[in-house]
This record gives C-alpha cells, structure tokens and sequence, in this order.
C-alpha cells in the first residue's frame, strides 16, 4: 500500500471539492463520485483502502452501499459521513461494519485526522490477514520445510562426514579422528531433535484415538524395552520387568504406547549409573493398569519436579550419557491423555526416579465382544 | 578391490550422492549417477546395472515412488535389487496409510534413512544382492 487509495461518495458537490483539496497530494490518491451507483462500481473497479460514505443520499441509500462495499471485500475500511449529525444512524453503519463516522460540517483537521486513521486501520486489517495466512502456511508445511530446509543438508553433512572419515583413515591422526566424531555426535543429536519437532508438528496426536485396539501391555512393554537396548548396552543397564499374569488389556495403540514408553525408559537410562538396573513393573490396581518404571539413578530436584513434563526442560545428565531435547516427556504425557491415562514421577536426589503411567483397563467380557465384532 | 558390481544410483542431491558415492567405491562398486528420475531410468533401460540406490523425495514430491513403480512394471528391470535411501521414514507412513513404515515397493528391497553409515550401507547393499542372486537361482 504505497500510496493508499481513498474513495469518497457524496452527493454534494462541494463536499467531494473539499475532500479532494485537502487529501490531495502526495500522500494518498483519492477518487469521488456522486452517487452510490458510480461509488460501487468504483469499489469494484479499483478496490480501493478507504471509502467514506455519505449516508444520505438520492438513489442507492448509504447503509446499502456500505453493505454491498463490505460484501464485496471485507478488507476494504469504510467511514459513513453523517450530513445530520445524529449519533443513532453513525451508530447503526458502524454495527454494520463502518470503522469510524465523520459528521459533518467538519474542518479540514478532523477530515484529515480521521481519514489518516482510516488508512491505518487498512494497513493492520491487511497486515493481520498477511500474517494469519503465513501462520497457516508454517503449520501446514512445517513438516516439509523443516524437512526439506533442515534435515536434508544436515543429513548430507554428515553422509560425507562418514565417507570423509574413510577416505582419510590412513591420514587422520587420532586428535583428527576423534574431532570428526565428535562432530557427527552433535550433527547426529541435531537430526534427532528435528525428528522430533516434526513429529510433534506433523502427527495430530490426539486422532490415534480412532484407531484404538485391546492392546496387551506386557507387549508394549517388551517391545520398548527392545527398542531401549543399545542405549542401555552402552551403559551396562538391565532392564528388569515384571508383568502381572493375565493382566487386562488396555483400549489404545500399541505404537504410541511403545512410543511413550521408550520416551520413559530412554530417560531412565540416560540418568542411571552405569551398570545399574530399571525396574518396569506392570499391576492391575482397580480399574486401571498401573506401570511404573523405577531407576535407581541422580534424581530429580524437587523445584524440577513439575516441569519434567512441560517440553524443552532437561536435566543434568548422569554419567556418560547425552543431553537430551527435553521433548520425551511432553510427548509421552501427550500420548498418554488421548490414552485417557497419566503419567506421574516421584524422584529423591541421589536415590532415583520412578514414573508412574495408568491406564483404563478394557474391563472383562468387553474385549470379546470388540473382537468379535472386528 | 573390485567387486565387479556396477550400482545406479539416482537422488537429486549431489552434495549427499557424494557421501554415498565415495563409501561404495571405497568398498570396491562401481557407482553411476541420476540426478533426476527420468536420467535415471533411461540409465537403467540402458546399462547393466546390478542394484539400485534410490532417493524418494525428487523433483516436486515423492517422484522416487514413481521410478519404482515404473520399474516393477518394467520386464528387464523388476527383478532388480533397490536400496531405498531416504529422509522422510515418517512420512512415508502417510504416503501409504495402512501399510507399514517399510513399504515394499519392489520384490527385493530395503529400506534405509538418510544419513546411513557407511557399514549399515555396505551391509544392506551386499545383503540384498545376495538376495537378488538367490532368487536367479
């Protein structure tokens, strides 16, 4: 909006004369007509920012213009001109959309004050419009741009980074060596972390809801605990569990269990000692199915305590193990309430950690039914 | 150290190809580039080529999934071995609802995502040509 445009429609003569001798200029383009008719079909020619509208006119009346104007483009500001200077009629075109009323006679301060407020309101309408649309944009594709912008360099230097170390194997002293692994370590912890952003931004995790199914718990278990393994490898940790028998099932979906699951386990590992063990224990308690994974690990302060689940907090690490996003967590709790479940921690500095996760039980007889029907 | 194994690989990234490339012939492969799908496939019509490296994510969208389903179609070339490299194992779930994250476009292929390392890489390239072999027989 270089030189905002600004319309005026107004029976009188003299009234277009004036506006155009004050508004001309430099600053905005200004057009006039005389009727609602030519008015409209201005509007529809040059759309222009601003339209001030006399609200008593022969012909087309002014309330009507200004409905058709705000039909025509929502966008478009428009100030009704008030011949009689009664508050009622300004008040009923500015329910029906007009920004602002200029009664009349006024001077060329007021016209001009009012008209450049006008133009502003034009600008923050389109600005906002601009804005809402680029919001809408990220969120839709921010999958693929991070995907795309991101991931894909990275990834292809840390390909070459891998192929460099081998071409120069013969070459690299072990400083050398050791700096290039170094840096593959934190270009790898860089592709985690957008893996992890796109997972929160692509997947609506709140519609796993529709496909949920009798899901065995001591499945879920097992599977991240596999997933678990190697980290748990690297630091000498057993992963001890004990599974209730004939443990109900649960209504949910096994990956995002899993998922939440590995999440808990994942941070139980990263702030174990070395060579000690996590204990994941599965028990019905009423209606609802109980897992609590113990570690025996730093502990968490009390003051953290309520922010473990909040997203982008991290903890001191234990021994040799890795920062982490602080994402896990909030992604677990997410999971687990479209689960209808929670999750919950009690930690003692030095002593351990032990998060707890409850879930509905399918109570029995309903899981037959539901797959029988299936 | 030849292994007398000639490899297409087709990925539109010439920085990433690089960091293939040199793994591959590093372990003995001779290796050929697309950097398109269409390069590619006409490489492929042409030459004698014993396993395919392919990016799925090309050109406007997911053009890789058009080069394996006009390769499955294809007589000469849908026995081949295809090693699928690529950066989007997430959505891939979304390309193909239902299906698994691995979605088996081909008789014989794998699945890797990018970055791979190099012995990962190796591994799966000599594995599925080894498959390839079994099946001719």
């Amino acid at each position: 909006m270089e030189q905002p445009h600004i319309l005026v429609i107004d029976d009188e003569e003299v009234v277009l004369d004036s506006c155009l001798q004050i508004l001309g200029g430099r600053d905005y383009r200004v057009s006039t007509a005389a009727n609602g008719e030519r008015g409209l079909r201005l509007v529809q020619e040059a759309h222009p920012d601003l339209v001030f509208v006399d609200l008593k006119m022969p012909g087309i009346s002014g309330m009507e213009v200004l409905e058709q104007i705000h039909a025509a483009d929502p966008t478009i500001v428009t100030i009704v001109i008030t011949g009689y200077a009664t508050v009622d009629s300004a008040v009923d075109a500015m329910k029906r959309g007009a920004y602002d009323f200029l009664p009349k006679p006024f001077t060329p301060d007021e016209f001009r004050l009012i008209a450049q407020r006008g133009v502003e309101r034009r600008r923050l309408v389109l600005e906002t419009i601009a804005l809402r649309r680029e919001r809408e944009m990220l969120k839709e594709h921010f999958g693929a741009i991070v995907s795309h912008e991101l991931k894909s360099p990275l990834g292809a230097v840390q390909q070459n980074l891998y192929a460099l170390t081998q071409e120069l194997s013969g070459v690299l002293n072990p400083h050398q060596r050791e700096r290039l692994s170094r840096m593959e370590t934190s270009i790898d912890s860089l592709l985690k972390l957008i893996r992890t952003w796109l997972r929160i931004y692509t997947t609506d995790i709140d519609r796993i809801a529709e496909a949920f199914q009798p899901t065995s718990i001591a499945e879920v278990v097992s599977a991240a605990s596999e997933a678990i393994q190697p980290q748990a490898i690297r630091k000498d940790i057993e992963i001890v569990s004990s599974i209730e028998d004939d443990l109900p099932k649960v209504n949910g979906d096994q990956g995002t269990l899993v998922e939440a699951l590995v999440n808990i386990l994942g941070n139980a590992v990263k702030f174990s000692r070395m060579s000690s063990q996590i204990h994941v224990a599965a028990n019905r308690e009423g209606g609802s199915i109980l897992i609590r994974v113990a570690d025996s690990g730093v502990g968490i302060a009390d003051e953290d305590l309520s922010l473990v689940f909040e997203g982008f907090h991290s903890g001191q690490p234990g021994e040799g193990a890795e920062r982490g996003s602080g994402l896990g967590l909030a992604i677990t709790r997410r999971i687990l309430q479209a689960h209808h479940g929670a999750v919950s921690v009690e930690s003692k500095l030095g002593t351990g950690t032990t998060f707890s996760i409850r879930l509905p039980a399918v109570p029995p007889g309903a899981e037959t039914i539901d797959e029988g029907g299936s | 150290m030849s292994t007398g194994k000639k490899l297409m690989m087709i990925d539109d990234d010439p920085d990433f190809v690089e960091g293939i490339r040199s793994i591959l012939v590093g372990a003995g492969y001779e290796v050929d580039v697309a950097h398109n799908p269409k390069d590619g496939f006409k490489a492929l019509q042409a030459g004698e080529y014993d396993l395919l490296l392919l990016d799925i994510m090309m050109g406007r969208g997911a053009e890789g999934v058009m080069v394996a389903r006009k390769l499955r179609k294809d007589p000469k070339l849908r026995d081949m071995p295809v090693l699928i490299i690529t950066g989007i194992r997430e959505q891939i779930a979304f390309l193909f609802p239902g299906g698994a994250m691995h979605p088996h476009f081909m008789p014989v292929d794998e699945l890797v995502e990018k970055p791979v390392a190099p012995q990962l890489l190796l591994e799966r390239v000599s594995s599925l040509l080894e498959m390839a072999a079994k099946r001719k027989g």
